[in-house]
């Protein structure tokens, strides 16, 4: 099948993709990753710290994707969510995997993420979005967001080190990421 | 574990930092509840979009080849050796989406008064069959949906857990069966293994192979191939090992239904 290298999908063209995945389809694998694998394998980088790592990661999500594609449903969420969501999933799994701990073993980030600005030449319509929906958090929220996702810390965690009442972090996480979805609406696909 | 304690813990499930326990108990929760589930995907795409906002980095020259590569040879595309195992790889990954939704069905049928939550389950049964059909019409190897009877098992009264069978009669190719369990995680250790048979209208009875465990939610399937026609058989039973029945239901041809 062909499908535009640019631009957002619509769900119909998200479900073909996948369905093509299933069966194998050399160009629906491939118009996935030329879409997807940059930032997978970026997030992958930042969470593991290797390339070789975020490198093994990638080939990973894209098969653990074709072994949960007869359950993805466009019309329930967006491809690029469901993938990212793996890759997140799997790479903190394979933290806590190789730390033996219950938690990631990484050490606390209390830099923001490396933010992009917004004349990033990459078309990649997800990544625009992004930045507008980080852009609606304060400091402290993106802070906060920054060491649960890409510290893997929990909230008891945060709680703890901050000094602050659980219920509060809890409470907090889920404001900016309520923000961060509101945000996202204006974006929503065509 | 009820809706207020799900909501607090779905924030951290979008994150990726709960515990396993937590987890499995929250996604048991979202199986049935429409609203928790919305707020889930909401957060679960806001979570997501933080992802994309790392600046990108160079990705290896020669990855795309070999992601490709793997996901090709899982999927038994043609060119690989394990192209007829890896179809019914492909129509067991089709058909757990259909048993969950099955077994999502029953748990609405359980809670009867709650209508939204039937017709929900009901649409979404409809949406998997649907999907599973085109998944059965696009694989590399040809399974005929005209020779393919598909339906969904159901528990017995009282019982809990649901699935899917499939029962594959050709002229051409070795015929074979495989049925998908869920939602039995209630069933205890020692009632395993669950043996699978096929029954015809006469009485006659073919094994079809047994499902020696479970995974955490209670899931499990049999692919079983045979040396003769099973087109007659149209009846699954899924049974413990004491010989109780656990799960039955009946396969049509081009069935959309149970």
């Amino acid at each position: 099948m062909s499908t535009r290298a640019d631009g957002p999908l619509t769900a119909r063209e998200e479900q073909q993709l996948v369905e093509g995945m299933l069966t194998g389809n050399e160009d629906s694998v491939r118009a996935l990753y030329a879409r997807f694998a940059r930032p997978i394998f970026t997030l992958g980088l930042r969470l593991l710290g290797s390339s070789e790592a975020a490198e093994e990661l990638t080939q990973d999500v894209f098969l653990m994707a074709w072994r949960k594609a007869a359950r993805f449903d466009a019309s329930r969420g967006r491809l690029s969510t469901w993938l990212m969501t793996i890759a997140h999933n799997l790479a903190v799994d394979r933290l806590r995997r190789e730390s033996g701990a219950s938690r990631p073993r990484l050490v606390l980030v209390d830099e923001l993420p490396e933010m992009i600005g917004t004349d990033e030449e990459d078309p990649l319509i997800e990544r625009d979005v992004a930045v507008r929906a980080l852009e609606s958090l304060s400091d402290g929220e993106r802070r906060l967001l920054t060491r649960a996702y890409f510290g893997g810390l929990t909230a008891r965690e945060i709680a703890e080190a901050d000094g602050i009442p659980l219920g509060t972090v809890k409470t907090r996480l889920r404001t900016a990421l309520i923000k961060v979805r509101r945000a996202n609406q204006d974006k929503e696909r065509p | 574990m009820n809706c207020v304690l799900v909501r607090e813990l779905l924030p951290e499930m979008a994150i990726g930092v709960l515990s396993d326990h937590d987890r499995t108990a929250v996604e048991q929760h979202l199986r049935w509840c429409a609203g928790c589930r919305k707020e889930a995907s909401e957060l679960g795409q806001a979570a997501a979009t933080f992802a994309f906002a790392l600046a990108p980095a160079p990705v290896p020259q020669g990855l795309a080849d070999r992601v490709v590569a793997r996901v090709r040879s899982a999927s038994g595309a043609p060119g690989t050796r394990r192209r007829a195992r890896t179809a019914a790889a492909s129509v067991i990954a089709a058909m757990v989406a259909v048993a969950g939704l099955g077994w999502g069905a029953v748990q609405a049928g359980r809670a009867d008064l709650f209508r939204d939550r039937a017709a929900e389950a009901d649409q979404r049964r409809v949406t998997a069959l649907e999907q599973f059909q085109k998944v059965l019409s696009g694989l590399p190897v040809r399974v005929s949906t005209d020779t393919a009877h598909l339906g969904q098992l159901a528990p017995v009264a009282g019982g809990i857990g649901g699935g899917a069978a499939l029962i594959y009669s050709s002229p051409t190719v070795e015929d074979f069966a495989i049925v998908i369990v869920s939602g039995l995680s209630r069933v205890s250790p020692s009632a395993l293994p669950l043996r699978v048979t096929l029954e015809n209208p006469v009485g006659a009875t073919l094994g079809a192979g047994r499902i020696t465990s479970l995974d955490a939610d209670g899931g499990g399937e049999v692919f079983h191939q045979f040396a003769g026609d099973i087109g007659s058989y149209a009846t699954v039973v899924v049974r413990d090992a004491a010989g109780h029945v656990v799960l039955r239901g009946t396969v049509q041809r081009g069935a959309t239904g149970p």
